[in-house]
């Protein structure tokens, strides 16, 4: 009995201790997917964003002291990020690096009137329209930040692409779909990549649903195979992309499939085989065997997690650490705007020009943020899978500059 | 022979009157004690300057066991007293809540007024999910709610009008008198009154001329069936009464978190549910509360117990989820060894062995 009194004595003396040195840290939360639908790639990009913040805190942390951050797994629940988010606020976080569409998007209004800038790892189109002027109903998202191209960019720059390819190819009037879950994250880009796709001169079909969770697809591809499409933009995440690859290599589809930023990685084509070969998708950074300059401080930010500095991190672990650090700059000009508080760091973002964070040079794209405009890069670049017997391996084919198209914002 | 009969306590509880039997508590001693609960519980969220009793932490876990409480007491009616079984209360625990959301948003109803007619409404749809239970009992029965569960997690992913589709509605936040109940130290009050209100309710149910037709239906069918129960109807209804309960707490579990979504009523839900009234004791209504409690808290414990762990044992944060979840399968199968009537019974022994101390025999 006297044990456990002391046990608990320790603890609370250990509690007490650590809320009292905490009083006057940059708090931060993290929430990632690393058990849930989409942790395939939850796993490298969260580790990205730990690793980045363990390893500013050994080398000073953020704004002049180490900053304390936590690590939540929600699973991709949205309702159990929602708990999350409430705890943080109560604990005083005044930045959160955060993870999915839906739950991104169902805090809007809260980190809105609470004023946290939320750093998330979606790229919802409806994320980026601080002031609410976009012209497709979108709903104003003041605090909302992400870096990389929105999943609509993303998707407009696949479609330039394929009507680039069908042309070389003589197609006449290709026919293009949108495969994806019945759930926001892919839903975000699905009215406004096809709305483009038409523009572009292709044929929209009925968009075909697939599941998040991995599982036997091939009742899609058969659908996909009848459809005759010819380009195939699958919204989902590596996970389930995977199954539905290997799914149509035994029904036998020969549509092109690309991919959206989640969609495709090195691990997912490793797993896929010879299913992933010539599948086209996008990358919103340097990938792992870069020899930017940029790769430097990355690979000793990998150190953090594997000291031997052997580890392969696939292309979501880079655009993990490029938003730790834009949130770092943003933070540290706020402290120099007079504090490390939730609008100074707002105004940080959006004071930035073609920025890219010290160190990070040819790994993070240049982005830029306005008071109006949340779109910090519209710049895609476009990678393809080439899995041969004897090698696999991604290359860089492309690179799409989208235009900053005023009745594009919010969408 | 003027012994003055008040100076004797008697030993033993005696029951000279079938009113006497029927009392909402045992005892008046166990009413005094339950209104003192509740005066203590109604202090539990004040504040003092800088100093609280309550963190907004574990104010969260009371007003979950809140919520949760009351749609568990709705299952334990369901299965407890009158002996059917759901796979599909989570179902119905969300339609609360989009309904209750629903209202709300759409038709501009006052949050107070939505959460009671999400029950409402919540009951009409149970009533029409429990309709085959008029002809099916066990493991058949048990299979037909698990379709009500997948037939209305299907309705709030696709139907946009009612539920936002798959991105889910936000849930606007309780407002009295025109005073908004912000944060969780006003929501607790809202929540506690709702326990205490449906509690009331649900034990007074059960003292009641359809209470005990629910249990007869329970006890045997057949022979309730020849005292004149109807037992379609008392089948029928106790699914409703259920899902009136379970409309009230999802609706509840919505106004609190402000967002409601597909994802958060999954047939993991419902199992929690059983495993609640289980743990509890089925067939008990405090043992609901109790059950509840336990289900609540015993992830909380265990993640404190891991975190703890942490710095001794390499690699317990990745597996911490895992361990939540392992954690609470095995309290229900160790329950269902070890203590088959619940946390009711267990209390009821404890009660006993206090009582004759230190002279138990």
């Amino acid at each position: 009995m006297r044990s456990v009194l002391f046990a608990t004595a320790a603890a609370v003396a250990v509690l007490a201790a650590g809320a009292a040195s905490a009083a006057d840290k940059i708090k931060i939360g993290h929430l990632a997917d690393y058990t849930g639908a989409t942790s395939d790639v939850g796993k490298p990009y969260g580790q990205g964003v730990a690793d980045a913040l363990a390893y500013l805190n050994a080398q000073g942390g953020i704004a002049g002291g180490p900053v304390e951050f936590e690590t939540i797994d929600y699973s991709y629940k949205a309702p159990d990020a929602i708990a999350t988010y409430k705890k943080w606020v109560d604990a005083g976080v005044v930045a959160i690096q955060g993870w999915g569409t839906a739950d991104t998007e169902a805090l809007v209004p809260m980190v809105s009137k609470d004023q946290i800038p939320y750093f998330s790892a979606s790229y919802s189109g409806h994320l980026t329209d601080p002031a609410g002027k976009g012209t497709h109903g979108s709903k104003p998202a003041p605090y909302n930040f992400f870096y990389g191209p929105s999943y609509s960019d993303a998707c407009r720059a696949l479609v330039q692409w394929a009507a680039a390819d069908a042309k070389a190819k003589n197609i006449a009037q290709p026919k293009f779909v949108h495969m994806g879950d019945n759930h926001p994250y892919p839903n975000a880009p699905k009215a406004a990549c096809a709305e483009y796709a038409k523009e572009q001169g292709f044929q929209v079909l009925e968009p075909i649903q697939y599941s998040l969770k991995p599982g036997d697809f091939k009742a899609q591809c058969l659908s996909l195979k009848e459809s005759g499409a010819n380009y195939a933009f699958l919204a989902n995440t590596g996970g389930s992309t995977i199954s539905l690859l290997k799914s149509c290599e035994t029904v036998g589809v020969d549509t092109q499939f690309m991919g959206n930023v989640w969609g495709m990685d090195e691990n997912a084509m490793k797993a896929a085989g010879a299913a992933a070969d010539g599948m086209v998708f996008v990358v919103g950074a340097a990938d792992w065997k870069s020899d930017a300059p940029g790769m430097k401080l990355v690979r000793d930010i990998s150190k953090v997690s594997d000291a031997s500095g052997s580890a392969y991190r696939p292309v979501h672990y880079m655009r993990g650490i490029c938003s730790v650090y834009y949130m770092k700059d943003a933070m540290e000009a706020a402290a120099k705007a007079g504090g490390v508080t939730g609008p100074n760091i707002k105004s940080a973002m959006e004071a930035m020009r073609e920025h890219v964070p010290a160190g990070l040079d040819g790994v993070c794209i240049p982005s830029t943020w306005t008071p109006e405009d949340h779109r910090g890069t519209t710049k895609v670049f476009i990678y393809q899978a080439s899995v041969q017997a004897d090698a696999q391996e991604i290359k860089k084919i492309g690179e799409a500059d989208i235009p900053r198209k005023p009745e594009w914002l919010g969408w | 022979m003027a012994i003055n009969a008040s100076a004797l306590v008697p030993c033993g509880q005696f029951k000279t009157s079938y009113r006497k039997d029927t009392t909402i508590f045992p005892t008046p001693v166990a009413r005094n004690f339950a209104i003192a609960a509740v005066l203590l519980l109604c202090l539990l969220p004040l504040r003092f300057g800088e100093f609280e009793l309550l963190g907004r932490y574990e104010l969260n876990l009371l007003i979950q066991i809140g919520y949760y409480g009351i749609a568990a007491l709705g299952l334990n009616i369901l299965v407890g007293f009158t002996g059917q079984i759901s796979l599909g209360h989570a179902a119905f625990f969300g339609f609360g809540a989009f309904a209750s959301a629903w209202l709300n948003n759409s038709w501009g109803v006052p949050v107070f007024w939505a959460i009671p007619l999400a029950g409402l409404l919540t009951t009409l749809v149970g009533l029409l999910f429990g309709i085959p239970a008029a002809r099916i009992k066990g493991l058949y029965l048990a299979i037909a709610t698990f379709a009500a569960q997948f037939i209305l997690e299907d309705f709030f992913a696709r139907a946009d009008w009612f539920t936002g589709g798959s991105a889910g509605s936000l849930a606007g936040g309780f407002s009295l008198f025109g005073y908004d109940v912000d944060g969780d130290r006003g929501y607790f009050y809202v929540v506690l009154a709702y326990v205490v209100v449906m509690f009331l309710l649900g034990t007074n149910l059960l003292r009641s001329r359809d209470g005990r037709a629910f249990i007869a239906v329970r006890d045997h069918y057949l022979s309730a069936e020849v005292m004149g129960i109807n037992l379609t109807k008392y089948r029928v209804l106790s699914f409703g009464v259920s899902a009136f309960y379970a409309g009230i707490g999802g609706a509840l579990f919505g106004h609190y978190l402000g967002y409601v979504s597909s994802e958060a009523f999954t047939i993991l839900l419902s199992i929690q549910f059983l495993g609640m009234i289980i743990i509890g004791g089925m067939g008990s209504v405090m043992g609901t509360l109790l059950g509840t409690a336990f289900m609540v808290l015993l992830p909380e414990v265990t993640q404190a117990l891991v975190s703890t762990a942490r710095d001794f044992v390499p690699g317990a944060d990745e597996s911490l989820a895992f361990i939540k979840q392992a954690a609470i399968g095995l309290a229900i199968v160790l329950f269902l060894i070890f203590e088959p009537d619940g946390l009711a019974h267990r209390w009821k022994m404890i009660k006993a062995y206090w009582k004759l101390y230190p002279f138990s025999y």
